[in-house]
């Protein structure tokens, strides 16, 4: 982001720099152009109004970027403390512990090179495994928890921990354990309490303190227990062996990582040297973290960014509505300027420092504006959300507004302002002297001027058709050829245009667009189903469709007033009101087009998210189908279990309330894919064969797939993947065509591609075949023959599916079992929480997300009023005719009302309608995943409707009012 | 004894207030008589247009009384001075005022479509006058594409499609040159007589007065003279 603000500035300093050149060699116009400012202030105040809108998006989702990364960052410090690099054994889990043990005597060679190291602060040997601790003073047990082994006299580098009282301490006594607030709260454990902590042995132990979730005792995100180096080596059987050395750099908590490049580097040429186990390398832990939590912040403020961009563009049009209108406004005045010798560059240049003017004005307000919009985003978010303390208090202390976000926003703003003032100024240069004197309309543009278009026509077309071929296979991002044909089928408009008339030639532009544009299946069609889908793919697809949508408003307004027009009625004073409203949509509909493309576009967007939420949130119910296979739980335990399902089907009080219970053999493996050149981290998941029938895998599961090599049936895949070591099947997220709104990068796979799957312990190498992508992706990785598993070392079971006897409770069952199987770790997913939960998260988003894309309506009810204020100049002496001949004040207001409902009407219908219609063909065209079952919000498109048209009159009510009220001997009589 | 169509006695117009008070009509008397053609003439700010505007219902009156057709126009609400305008009274401007969004023949149907009459009369009606009047060939023809003529002709079928009791017309060949100012003021005059149609016409034209019936001379808001 630093260096884009830094050529922003410079675009900026350039702009400045050569405009002072200009005003110092073009005096005259500078001196008109500032007058022109103070004409008008409450018009100046208007046209700031609405050129700020573009900026305070931007202003809007920095912020947010800004903000969600501080909240990263502030966790990440939290978590990882004064680690800045962890030397470990990264290739393997070993069920339970996140790393592999080494002996200690790797630490006392390591800390002794440290010593010499004057960038390293200390070394502190550690145990971190996962496990489960039972509270014998409240009788709460808890699962997943992080046990932390260290000593109080080896982990000065890494400062003390801190009591709820504020009292600190540097580390856990002999016996005794320290628990953060997290899992005390979790345990409703405090002080005094006896517990029993189980890795592969337990122990008892007495609860020392509860201690803070601050840099020290929030470790690992918290939900931690810190014991001893030797309580945590015994709870593993791991005697005098450790699996984690934490590395603490000179400086502050913040500053130290910025040696960790440095450090590492020492640190795994120590090792080397040492003759270290295989594996054990030194990372540069804080930094991958931070690296990490920065770039989620991105990702949120990429999705806002990307659906504010229909804002912005709508904020584009406004801005050269406006100056649009302003020549128009200004024409006479122009025109004499011109026949008393101004040449046409200083009429140009007079638009140019008078936009100046405004540019920098509304990019300072809107970039202010953008903030506080930032904040009241953020702030609905923390509030729709079930967000714990600590991350609420975490959001308000990080909210966040970087100099370089204002200084981005700021000349985004201004330049986005400028540069569409720029080229709407272009107008005025044509401008003919006598027309502009005596109000003659331009006439319609010659032979000469449809050649040229022709000749734009045709460079566009060859620049679409260059995007598209060479994109139109492969798995690239979709939005190119996309993009390409789009511009294709504008640039073969164009051309057209200089052969057949304009109604044609875009009136199939505009069906092509918005068939194009809005035709999912159409896209798999031509482009195939390989590519990778961006969240930038919507984008294009909506300009797409509203840019075809609003030619074919353009180019056909006649016949839709004149049918809208026989519902008011042909004669009688209703039906001239209808009339006389519709007539200027008829007749100028490139003037109603800015505004009907403006409301267009922002209700589309805002439609579009709204339809994401509520089909999500109406899925539910298959959703879990889907992504649960017909399971009530996903079990995990943190050690192999022996024959869990037989010691189930044994237990009493289990048995009845389990009908299925299917092991799983679950590993980490490496997905050897173009583009992640160390591979990309997933899991191995397989089911046993043999399986007695309540415990078989294959003939128990429900999952679907959303598409399969060569067709094959799903009974063929199953089949395949019991028979065939070659074969493997991958979760929804492999599949082509996934749009990723932002996150972390994924890898594409292509049925029937052969990918390596590596074991990084043992380094064994899995060819396989992809022969299905599944709909699910709660368990996400690959799913292989169990065989083929074992061929790369993996065998044990440790996952397992379970699903509940018909009439049991899932909350009972879920107790039950955690209890029975607590020693061992077990952790238990409820498919059904988990997604109702994360539905609710996506509900509060996308809520977020509408509110946000919903601020681009404020161009259309702006763009209006600055319109209708406009009309009401314009229009005075026809007012005024109308007026002498029998139309009354009401109905004067009456058209003005009818001639701008028409247009917010439409734009909103046809918005809704659009979206709607490509969120339905998204839906079922069965190629993206996650957009849940179609469902049509119409309450919220309802309510966002309505405010927007209530608030459009609203800002219309004003100019019409005054239209209404003119006395009709001054209108007849007005001259501008 | 001819009947009089229009009445103002003692009519007054006041515009502003103290030091930037300006009388514009003081105390005008005047009888208008049905199918009389009546030029208004006098310099510029003699007040002609203010006559035209407060003596139609344009413009309110400061003082006096104005009848048309018996009618006080002045005493009538918005609606019921709208309505008489336009089933009683016909306008013709200078600067044409048509509707640019609307062809020759929509503008001209207005009047009769604002008072009721249906879509398929008052198109006929204002084809049949449109032709009468020479422009049968630019009937679908928007105003940017009329010459300026032409755009007058289109608001004289407008001023008189609906027949009204009056037609007011202000400086109605201002803007023609002496051809299209000839062509519109032989037209006014023949539709008077053919139609007997009552045309107050106010001009600095002599050649508009010279065909009229009547002339009235205004100076500083007072008739100074008649013919």
């Amino acid at each position: 982001m630093a260096s884009i603000s830094g050529l922003l500035l410079l675009l900026l300093a350039v702009v400045l720099i050569a405009t002072a050149v200009l005003a110092l060699r073009y005096r005259l116009p500078f001196r008109i152009a500032m007058r022109n400012v103070r004409r008008g202030k409450w018009r100046t105040l208007l046209i700031v109004f609405g050129l700020l809108v573009g900026t305070t998006i931007i202003s809007g989702s920095l912020v947010i970027n800004d903000t969600i990364t501080a909240v990263n960052v502030h966790f990440t410090y939290q978590a990882f403390g004064y680690t800045d690099e962890g030397v470990y054994n990264a290739s393997v889990a070993q069920g339970g512990a996140p790393y592999r043990f080494f002996p200690t005597s790797v630490y006392t060679n390591l800390s002794s090179a440290a010593a010499t190291n004057s960038l390293i602060a200390g070394t502190t040997p550690e145990v971190i495994v996962s496990g489960s601790a039972f509270d014998r003073t409240t009788g709460v047990p808890e699962s997943g928890i992080n046990i932390i082994g260290v000593n109080a006299n080896e982990s000065a580098a890494l400062g003390p921990f801190t009591y709820d009282n504020g009292s600190t301490v540097q580390g856990p006594a002999p016996g005794e354990v320290l628990i953060d607030d997290q899992l005390a709260s979790n345990l409703g454990a405090s002080a005094g309490d006896h517990l029993v902590v189980y890795g592969r042995t337990s122990a008892a132990l007495t609860v020392q303190g509860v201690v803070k979730d601050d840099v020290r005792g929030g470790f690992l995100f918290g939900n931690s227990a810190f014991v001893t180096l030797a309580t945590g080596q015994s709870l593993w059987n791991a005697t005098g062996q450790i699996n984690f050395i934490a590395v603490t750099n000179v400086g502050s908590l913040t500053g130290g990582v910025a040696h960790s490049d440095a450090v590492a580097s020492f640190l795994n040429a120590t090792l080397v040297r040492m003759g270290s186990p295989a594996g054990l390398a030194a990372y540069p832990i804080l930094q991958m973290n931070l690296n990490d939590a920065v770039q989620s912040g991105m990702s949120v403020a990429t999705l806002f960014l990307v659906f504010g961009l229909f804002s912005i563009v709508a904020g584009a049009l406004l801005i050269a509505g406006i100056f649009i209108n302003l020549a128009e406004e200004r024409k006479g005045e122009m025109g004499m300027l011109r026949a008393v010798g101004l040449r046409r560059r200083s009429l140009v240049l007079i638009y140019y420092f008078e936009g100046i003017v405004y540019a920098a004005a509304s990019a300072i307000a809107g970039t202010l504006l953008g903030v506080a919009v930032g904040f009241v985003l953020l702030d609905l978010y923390i509030h729709s959300t079930k967000l714990s303390a600590s991350v609420v208090t975490a959001f308000y202390e990080s909210f966040t507004v970087t100099p370089q976000s204002l200084i981005l926003a700021y000349v985004a703003g201004f330049l986005l302002t400028i540069g569409t003032i720029a080229a709407s100024s272009g107008r005025v240069s044509r401008l003919n002297i006598v027309r502009a004197i005596r109000s003659v309309p331009e006439p319609p543009p010659t032979l000469r001027a449809y050649t040229y278009f022709a000749y734009l026509g045709a460079v566009l077309a060859a620049f679409g058709v260059l995007l598209f071929l060479p994109n139109r296979g492969g798995t690239g991002d979709i939005s190119v050829p996309l993009a390409g044909l789009g511009l294709a089928i504008v640039g073969l408009g164009l051309v057209a245009t200089r052969f057949v008339k304009n109604r044609y030639a875009f009136t199939a532009v505009g069906l092509a667009l918005v068939a194009w544009g809005g035709t999912v299946d159409l896209h798999r069609a031509v482009l195939g189903s390989s590519h990778s889908g961006s969240i930038f793919s919507i984008f294009v697809e909506g300009i797409e469709i509203v840019l075809g949508a609003v030619l074919l408003f353009v180019f056909n307004s006649d016949l839709l007033t004149s049918a809208i027009g026989r519902l008011g009625g042909t004669s009688g004073r209703r039906g001239s009101v209808v009339r006389i409203g519709l007539a200027y949509p008829r007749r100028r509909p490139t003037r109603s087009a800015v505004n009907f493309a403006i409301f267009a576009m922002v209700v589309f967007v805002v439609v579009l998210v709204a339809a994401f939420g509520s089909s999500v949130a109406g899925a539910l119910q298959s959703e879990i189908t889907t992504q649960s296979g017909g399971y009530t739980f996903f079990g995990y335990t943190s050690q192999p279990v022996p024959n869990l399902p037989a010691q189930v089907a044994g237990n009493a009080t289990l048995a009845p309330q389990f009908s299925n219970v299917v092991p799983l053999t679950v590993g980490g493996v490496l997905v050897r894919v173009a583009g992640f050149p160390g591979g990309y981290a997933d899991d191995l998941f397989a089911a046993p064969l043999n399986a007695s029938p309540s415990e078989n895998f294959y003939t128990t599961n429900q999952y679907n797939f959303t598409s399969t090599l060569n067709g094959m049936s799903t009974a063929d895949v199953w089949h395949a993947l019991q028979t065939n070591r070659t074969v493997a099947i991958a979760d929804a997220s492999y599949a082509p065509g996934q749009v990723n709104f932002g996150g972390s990068a994924h890898p594409t796979l292509a049925l029937g591609q052969r990918v390596p799957l590596q074991n990084p312990a043992t380094l064994g190498v899995l060819n396989v075949t992809i022969i299905g992508f599944m709909s699910q992706e709660f368990l996400p990785g690959l799913w292989v023959n169990p065989t083929a598993a074992g061929s790369v070392g993996y065998a044990n079971t440790s996952g397992f599916l379970l699903r509940i006897a018909p009439g049991a409770s899932s909350a009972t069952a879920s107790q039950d079992l955690k209890r029975a199987f607590f020693p061992d770790g077990l952790l238990l997913y409820d498919f059904a929480q988990l997604l109702q939960t994360s539905i609710q998260d996506i509900e509060s988003s996308v809520g977020l997300l509408e509110v946000f894309v919903a601020l681009g309506l404020a161009v259309g009810i702006a763009g209006m009023g600055i319109v209708a204020l406009r009309a009401v100049t314009e229009r005075r002496v026809q007012i005024g005719m109308l007026r002498a001949q029998g139309f009354t004040r009401r109905m004067i207001l009456g058209a003005f009302l009818i001639e701008y409902s028409y247009v917010a009407l439409l734009g909103i219908l046809v918005g809704t309608g659009l979206a709607i219609w490509l969120y339905y063909n998204a839906v079922n065209s069965g190629g993206v995943s996650g957009l849940g079952v179609f469902a049509v919000p119409t309450v919220t498109i309802l309510g966002i409707t309505t405010v927007a048209y209530a608030l459009t009159m609203a800002a219309i009510l004003g100019p019409s009012w005054k239209a209404a009220n003119l006395a009709p001997a001054d209108a007849v009589r007005y001259t501008e | 004894m001819a009947e009089v169509v229009v009445s103002g006695e003692g009519v007054w117009k006041v515009y502003g207030q103290g030091e930037t008070k300006v009388q514009a009509l003081r105390g005008l008397d005047v009888a208008i008589e049905r199918g009389e053609m009546l030029a208004v003439m006098g310099p510029s700010g003699s007040g002609k247009t203010t006559f035209l505007n407060c003596f139609s219902g344009l413009d309110d009156i400061s003082d006096g009384s104005v009848k048309i057709d018996g009618v006080d126009i002045h005493r009538l609400r918005d609606k019921a001075k709208s309505d008489y305008r336009a089933r009683r009274m016909g306008f013709v401007f200078q600067s044409y005022n048509l509707l640019p969004v609307l062809s020759a023949v929509e503008n001209v149907e207005m009047p009769l479509l604002i008072t009721g009459v249906s879509a398929k009369e008052a198109r006929e009606r204002s084809l049949a006058l449109l032709g009468e009047l020479g422009l049968g060939e630019r009937v679908h023809h928007f105003p940017a594409e009329l010459s300026g003529g032409q755009q007058q002709r289109v608001s004289l079928a407008r001023a008189l499609v609906a027949r009204p009791a009056i037609v007011w017309a202000d400086e109605p060949t201002g803007n023609l040159d002496e051809e299209g100012s000839h062509q519109v003021t032989v037209l006014l005059r023949d539709l008077n007589q053919r139609h007997h149609q009552t045309i107050v016409i106010v001009t600095h034209d002599p050649m508009v007065a010279k065909v009229c019936d009547r002339t009235l001379q205004m100076h500083d808001g007072h008739f100074v003279d008649a013919e």
